[in-house]
């Protein structure tokens, strides 16, 4: 049996989904796009449920992806009962989606959720209700697992009876002419398909013109005239009305307002949250404090995995890691080049993955209790017009500032981008955004080569990324991720106070992903970089005689144009690995701080410092690219963009400065 | 006028959505349909979007987008100052709110004199002068 959860978004639908299949649950996209599909698996009374969470909606037009999907699936994987879960403390046009559903399948059942926040408001006849309709009405509290038990009972014995979402009686004659029609062509449901073709719906016009059937096309055409003519205004708004008009009066009949006006809790916040002076004030205090809480708390355990891994240098020499101890555990069962591969390849791999652990869970943690709690919507409400000019809406700039952190739990971030193309925007700019790890190279290399003005220099590489970061946005936005530019309407929901339940469960099921799938592939990424660093067989790992450092030298000719000494290469290329890694490899190479200032002029160091905030992104967020995306094509691009931008700048500036002579 | 023109705190009864293909319908979905009532809660400190209440709910609506609504501009009842007069728009309720309203005299299309403004407020109807409470100007609009 498979049961379908639909419903507005924001309305608890998550909540009931967890309550009703527990962790048993799997997440995946829907087939060839990069919208969330959640599938879960529950018993009744030792009948197995599957259970699908449907995409959040408003209704079930062919405008959304959203709305596809979810139409699509109950057409033609036919689930035995849909379960509309409605937020009750805002009935009415929860209660529009309803009837669109009416029209595509007969067995629903209406969970009223939010049923403590409704009661605030007026009180709902429930029985009455549930008679009106003729399906099972289940009042519910979800984050209290109030009315559950209820809802399983009733998808097992629920009767379902339902009443028809009925039009006056000149539009009714007209659908029924064409329903018999599509009858005849074989389409189910018959009348959704009907009412459908006369809104001149596009994808159920294409279906019907596939199958050949272009009367029925010419007689929908009159028909909607006709229509048309009758009421005075298009077809849409009159068809969208008469449905409405059911939705309303339902709601006038079976609830009772207690309360109306007067000012409400999510009112008076708003007033302070989105105030005109202090609401972007607010919004980049809270920001910093949420990153500054994450990095804070995350870093003694980031701390403490390196440790665990990778040891310490201390005063009293070297003290070993996991790695270390595992290998010379291993060396003595295996060969030095195993054992090395092993450990030095692969178990630190697993390390680094483990490091991003922390800073990971906790991120989403937070975004999870802004998201959960109604803030997000007023981020999206406040920078909307900034964020606007570079194609995306207010909701992405969260991404892009937690860019100056971490590039990956960013780019995971994006998910809370509804349209598909501002995702792959924002995802194709934020790797330019310099993380924390560069930064820190940043400020390292600015203190060796600029010491009179180390800040400046760090200032000047942030600005330079921000600009490009927008101006890039600006041109992508208008060629080559340009949406169909999807209205932005945007609800604001009341605030909440989200649950911890609720909270851990999205936090996991947005790590657990990364955890696995980015894992492995920056586990293989280290031990590929570990073969190319430690071969050819004898020379020492990293040095210029390896692969890498042969690499570096066959391609320094190129590298002047830019200003990049060989060691500079070969650090860029451990770089590809975790960027913090640089500063250690340049230590490595030249030993001291002195020979690594006198190995460059400031202007190759600066051009360096350049090619460096652009060039590819880490593979910790290439493995995230891809995982968002499944695009190896798009990661591809990431790449490249980057590799572009890294060129353009470093060789621009290098260029201009040898010219003048300065700096050489 | 366009419900993009429309000030905070002021309200609107929609005439017709405008525009084409998606933001037609998202409109329409959203339950902004002719005869609708809108108000204005407040702009976004850069001025763009917009709130707006309708329904009892909350939506964010860029300008560019508002300005494919159309509406009137109305006042709630409990809004309208005393010693004036006033003709009646639009009653949100069920039918029930609406007979007891028109018991008072108070129906579309009908007069009224405000003698006393808000709260509770007196008007002069066709059937004599009445006593209104808040609950209920509420959601008597005005023009
Ligand atoms: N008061 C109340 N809050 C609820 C109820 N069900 C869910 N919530 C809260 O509503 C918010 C949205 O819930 P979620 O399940 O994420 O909604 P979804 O977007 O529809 O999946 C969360 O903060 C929940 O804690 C309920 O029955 N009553």
């Amino acid at each position: 049996m498979i049961v379908a959860l639909a419903g507005n978004p924001n309305t608890g639908k998550s909540t009931i989904f967890n309550a009703l299949t527990g962790m048993k649950q799997h997440v995946g996209n829907w087939p060839g796009v990069t919208v969330e599909k959640k599938e879960g698996e529950m018993e009744i009374n030792g009948t197995r449920v599957k259970v699908v969470d449907l995409p959040g909606t408003y209704s079930l037009t062919a405008y959304s992806l959203e709305e596809i999907i979810t139409r699509n699936f109950i057409i033609e994987e036919k689930p035995d009962i849909i379960v509309d879960i409605i937020d009750a403390s805002n009935l009415e046009r929860n209660l529009y989606l309803l009837t669109e559903l009416l029209e595509l399948h007969s067995k629903i059942i209406v969970v009223l959720n939010m049923f403590d926040e409704a009661q605030k408001k007026y009180n709902i006849d429930v029985d009455l209700m549930s008679k009106i309709l003729g399906l099972p009405v289940v009042p519910a509290v979800g984050i209290r697992g109030k009315g559950i038990d209820e809802l399983k009972e009733k998808i097992l014995r629920g009767k379902f009876n339902p009443k028809k979402v009925e039009y006056p009686e000149d539009v009714e004659k007209r659908i029924e002419k064409i329903e018999e029609k599509i009858k005849k062509l074989g389409l189910e449901p018959a009348r959704w398909y009907a009412i459908k073709v006369i809104e001149n719906d596009v994808e159920v016009v294409k279906k019907i013109k596939d199958k050949g059937a272009r009367d029925i096309l010419h007689l929908a055409e009159h028909l909607r005239h006709e229509i048309e003519d009758i009421y005075g205004d298009d077809i849409e708004s009159v068809m969208t009305s008469f449905r409405y008009s059911f939705a309303h009066g339902l709601f006038h009949e079976v609830a009772e307002p207690i309360n109306v006006g007067g000012v409400t809790i999510t009112d008076m916040l708003d007033h302070v949250i989105t105030h005109k002076i202090f609401g972007i004030p607010i919004f980049l205090a809270i920001m910093y404090l949420s990153f500054q809480f994450v990095f804070l708390v995350a870093a003694p355990f980031q701390d403490a995995i390196d440790l665990l891994f990778n040891g310490k240098d201390a005063a009293g020499g070297h003290i070993p890691g996991l790695v270390d101890l595992s290998y010379n555990w291993m060396l003595t069962f295996m060969p030095d080049w195993l054992s090395s591969f092993i450990n030095h390849g692969m178990l630190r791999g697993l390390g680094a993955v483990l490091t991003f652990t922390p800073v990971i869970m906790l991120l989403f943690l937070i975004l999870s209790f802004l998201e959960d709690s109604g803030y997000l919507a007023r981020v999206a409400f406040l920078m909307d017009s900034v964020m606007k000019k570079m194609g995306l809406e207010g909701r992405g700039i969260i991404p892009l500032m937690l860019g100056f952190g971490c590039n990956v739990p960013a780019v995971m971030a994006t998910r809370t981008l509804k349209d598909e193309n501002e995702r792959k925007l924002s995802i194709a700019l934020n790797p330019l955004i310099p993380c924390g790890a560069r930064i820190q190279v940043f400020a390292f290399l600015s203190s060796i080569f600029f010491p009179s003005n180390p800040a400046l220099v760090l200032w000047s590489l942030l600005i330079l990324s921000m600009v490009v970061v927008f101006f890039l946005g600006y041109i992508y936005s208008k060629t080559i991720f340009r949406g169909k530019s999807e209205p932005f309407v945007l609800e604001l929901p009341p605030y909440r106070m989200p649950t911890m339940k609720g909270i851990s469960i999205h936090m996991w099921e947005k790590s657990e992903g990364f955890l696995r799938k980015a894992g492995t592939i920056i586990v293989g990424a280290a031990a590929i970089i570990w073969i190319f660093a430690a071969l050819p067989w004898g020379v020492e790992y990293g040095s210029p005689d390896s692969y890498i450092g042969m690499f570096a030298q066959w391609i320094a000719p190129i590298g002047t144009a830019f200003g990049l000494t060989p060691e500079a290469i070969i650090s860029l290329i451990f770089g590809f690995f975790a960027k913090e890694v640089v500063i250690d490899v340049l230590y490595v190479l030249f030993g001291s701080k002195d020979a690594i200032l006198a190995s460059m002029t400031w202007a190759q160091a600066y051009s360096f410092m350049l090619f460096m905030l652009f060039y590819t992104p880490c593979v910790a967020t290439l493995a995230a690219v891809y995982n968002e995306t499944k695009s190896k094509k798009f990661t591809l691009f990431v790449i490249l963009e980057g590799f572009f931008l890294a060129a353009l700048f470093s060789f621009t500036f290098y260029t201009i400065f040898t010219l003048l002579g300065v700096g050489a | 006028m366009l419900l993009s023109e429309l000030k905070p705190g002021e309200y609107g009864i929609v005439k017709k959505i405008g525009g084409s293909g998606a933001i037609h319908r998202r409109l329409l979905s959203m339950g902004l349909l002719p005869g609708a009532i809108v108000r204005v809660v407040r702009i976004s400190p850069l001025g763009d979007p917009i709130e707006y209440e309708i329904r009892g709910f909350f939506i964010s609506l860029r300008k560019q987008e508002a300005t494919n609504v159309e509406v009137d501009k109305i006042v709630p009842l409990s809004l309208v100052p005393g010693n004036s007069e006033v003709r009646v728009i639009f009653i949100d309720g069920g039918v029930g709110f609406v007979q007891n309203m028109g018991a008072m005299g108070i129906a579309v299309g009908k007069i009224l004199k405000v003698i006393k403004p808000c709260c509770p407020m007196q008007v002069q109807t066709d059937r004599g002068i009445f006593t209104v409470g808040r609950g209920m100007a509420y959601r008597v609009f005005v023009r």
